[in-house]
């Protein structure tokens, strides 16, 4: 196991250091960066020239790949093309941002669309059951940007109507960081419109995974011998089905992770959330390429630790899976 | 016979799909005395598990319904009673061994906790240690070599044979009266066969149970059971102590089944045994179901318009039950094959 492991991380490290490769290359060919700049007015000849030896502009592709790890790796993600600012505070601060979102949305997406997933099969074709079909069909087939959009109105009519403002609708918090427990439960305030967007796909998605699962397992011939046992149904579900049924989901979410921490773009676009999706929309909108770069060799960080993780989940929870 | 230990009265089990209702069992009564190896063969599809199933609760409700029937267990009807108390008596008094021990375990347990859960949930005084020792004892009884260390596997370290053992081991934990073993056999390699054909004479000689044994392996029925029923559409079409059934079938669709065995010596599942198909279950043929593909019926009205009760043909001493409308006619056949094989 722990070998295995390992043999994943140097692997994932070869294939970073490819990502990385491609992702510079990728932004490389696609124009020079301060075409902008060369043509904006007031703008000397000098300040270009100063940014292109800053930068290596003129130097061949090698080099300037070369100069852009090694700037990477020992400054702080590296600095932004015209202000010379590091990368790092600004990726870092979104990053938290966005991790906390997510992390809480599908924290409680997973418990709900769990609860509704094993329910709905053990009561198969109930009217429960088939609310919920329903329900998940309609939150695939909503858009998010649509969703999060009719929250917004929602709040503002209730607003309108009773002048009470009941959550936010945009931002991640309206008072200064540092005031202890007041700032929490200003920025859980903030979270609320979100994380209900957030949520609604993943509870979708995962209750109708967890609920054909869980179905297959319980018509399975092993719940059966547990059945045949003299086992009490809660036990026969709980030990025998559950833990079965689960394994599948807890892939599925691992993997989903990885993609969610690069940002949940449409959401933090509407509700203006300072988070990675927005940094990233943000930073291809000032054409400059090292935020965009560090965004993508981080999200690609991400996608690769997740796909570990979900490995690993998956072989503590099954023990037919075999690491060589 | 004895006073039966499992009587099975007139049971009829339904499914409800989509195609329309599914009659698996129709009005099927036998008795098990204590101790026997009765065996219940028969073409697959025919009914053999869903009645075994059924009367231990383990057919899933719905699709499935128990429109009649009884089955006394130790005088207790047991598609009456609580459920808590059915589940005393599943993995108690009776126990169970399926076909497939491939699927049959659960993957993510080891063997040992499956099978001590079997000892701690009819035991609720026996600490784990304790089952844990028993548990080996079981697996050592059944023929697992290493049990010490074999115990906390997981089934897929376990082969075939091997996983049908602890299946074994797990069903006479706790002494059941009744062992009900279904095609235990048939997914198995024919070497590994005979070697479980011998865990399970081990098994009952150790528990002294009574033994269901569903299978459509004719060989394994001569081997191991004394009385034998078989089955065809759901519905029991004879019943007899087994050598009467080789010796006297009196029954075409028995009699197709010796024959398919004398003849070929072969894989009852493969090969098939007696030409046509197998009867929906949905509409049956009107009559004997079996009548499209009797060789003796020649086309008789009665066939096609009268269901045949099962009653008793032959002598006196020795039980024997035929649901044929000329079953008198077969009296002199079975005979006459008597003489020409074995
Ligand atoms: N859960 C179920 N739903 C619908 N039909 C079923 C179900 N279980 C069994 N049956 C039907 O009952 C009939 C008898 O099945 P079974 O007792 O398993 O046959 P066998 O004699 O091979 O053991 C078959 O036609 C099968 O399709
Ligand atoms: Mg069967």
């Amino acid at each position: 196991m722990l070998q295995y492991v390992i043999r994943r991380l140097l692997y994932s490290a070869v294939v970073l250091v490819l990502a990385s490769f491609l992702v510079f290359m990728f932004v490389t060919v696609s124009g020079d960066p301060l075409a902008a700049l060369k043509i904006t007015p007031n703008v000397s000849e000098e300040t270009v020239q100063n940014i292109i030896e800053r930068k290596h502009l003129d130097e061949p592709v090698p080099v300037r790949y070369y100069e852009w790890v090694k700037d990477a790796l020992t400054n702080k993600f590296g600095t932004t093309l015209l202000t010379d600012e590091p990368i790092l505070p600004d990726l870092w601060r979104v990053m938290k941002n966005t991790l906390q979102l997510v992390l809480v949305a599908e924290l409680l997406a997973i418990l709900i669309a769990v609860g509704i997933g094993v329910y709905s099969a053990l009561r198969q074709y109930s009217v429960f059951d088939y609310s919920m079909t329903t329900f998940s069909f309609l939150g695939l087939a909503t858009p998010v940007f649509w969703l999060a959009l009719m929250l917004q109105v929602a709040v503002v009519q209730i607003y309108l109507a009773t002048g009470r403002n009941v959550f936010p609708i945009a931002n991640l918090n309206s008072v200064d960081p540092g005031e202890g427990l007041s700032f929490v439960i200003d920025r859980a305030h903030h979270l609320v419109l979100p994380v209900i967007v957030l949520m609604v796909a993943n509870i979708a998605t995962y209750s109708r995974y967890m609920r054909a699962s869980m179905l297959e397992v319980v018509n399975s011939d092993y719940v059966r011998t547990a059945r045949a046992k003299g086992l009490a149904e809660s036990r026969v579900t709980m030990k025998h089905a559950f833990r079965n049924a689960l394994i599948p989901l807890v892939t599925l979410v691992a993997l989903n992770f990885g993609t969610l921490l690069g940002g949940v773009v449409v959401t933090e676009t509407v509700f203006s959330l300072d988070g990675m999706g927005l940094y990233f929309v943000n930073a291809l909108g000032t054409n400059d390429p090292y935020p965009v770069m560090a965004w993508l060799m981080i999200t690609a960080t991400m996608i690769i630790i997740f796909n570990l993780v979900a490995d690993i989940t998956y072989g503590l929870l099954d023990p037919r899976v075999r690491y060589d | 016979m004895a006073q039966p230990i499992l009587e099975i009265r007139d049971l009829t089990v339904e499914f409800d799909t989509e195609d329309g209702v599914v009659r698996a069992v129709t009005g099927v009564s036998y008795d098990l005395a204590p101790g026997e190896v009765l065996g219940i063969v028969g073409e697959s599809g025919s009914g053999k598990s869903v009645s075994m199933l059924s009367v231990l609760g383990l057919i899933p409700k719905p699709p499935g319904r128990i429109p009649s029937g009884h089955a006394t267990f130790e005088g207790e009807d047991l598609l009456t009673m609580s459920s808590s108390r059915l589940r005393d008596l599943r993995g108690g008094r009776i126990a169970m061994i399926f076909q497939d021990p491939m699927t049959s375990l659960n993957p993510v347990l080891t063997i040992g906790d499956q099978i001590s859960e079997a000892i701690l949930v009819h035991n609720s005084g026996t600490s784990d240690d304790d089952a844990r020792k028993r548990t080996v004892e079981l697996l050592e009884l059944v023929g697992v070599p290493f049990a010490e260390r074999r115990v906390d596997q997981y089934p897929h370290e376990f082969s075939g044979g091997m996983r049908q053992r602890a299946m074994i081991a797990m069903a006479i934990a706790n002494d059941p009266a009744v062992l009900i073993a279904d095609e235990p056999t048939t997914a198995l390699d024919v070497t590994i066969q005979a070697q479980i054909v011998e865990v399970l004479k081990a098994a009952q000689r150790e528990t002294h149970a009574a033994i269901v044994l569903i299978t459509h392996d004719l060989g394994l029925v001569a081997e191991l059971a004394d009385r034998v029923v078989v089955m065809y559409a759901g519905r029991v079409v004879e019943l007899a102590d087994v050598f009467t059934i080789f010796n006297e079938p009196r029954h075409p669709y028995t009699i197709g089944l010796m024959n398919s065995l004398a003849r070929l010596d072969a894989d009852l599942d493969r090969l098939e045994p007696i030409p046509g198909q197998p009867p929906s279950l949905i509409t049956p043929p009107p009559g004997c179901a079996f009548h499209p593909r009797c060789a003796i019926s020649q086309g008789r009205a009665i066939c096609r318009t009268e269901v045949p009760p099962l009653k008793a043909v032959g002598v006196q001493e020795a039980p024997h039950d035929s649901a044929c409308h000329f079953a008198d006619e077969l009296a002199n056949l079975g005979a006459a094959r008597a003489g020409t094989a074995s």
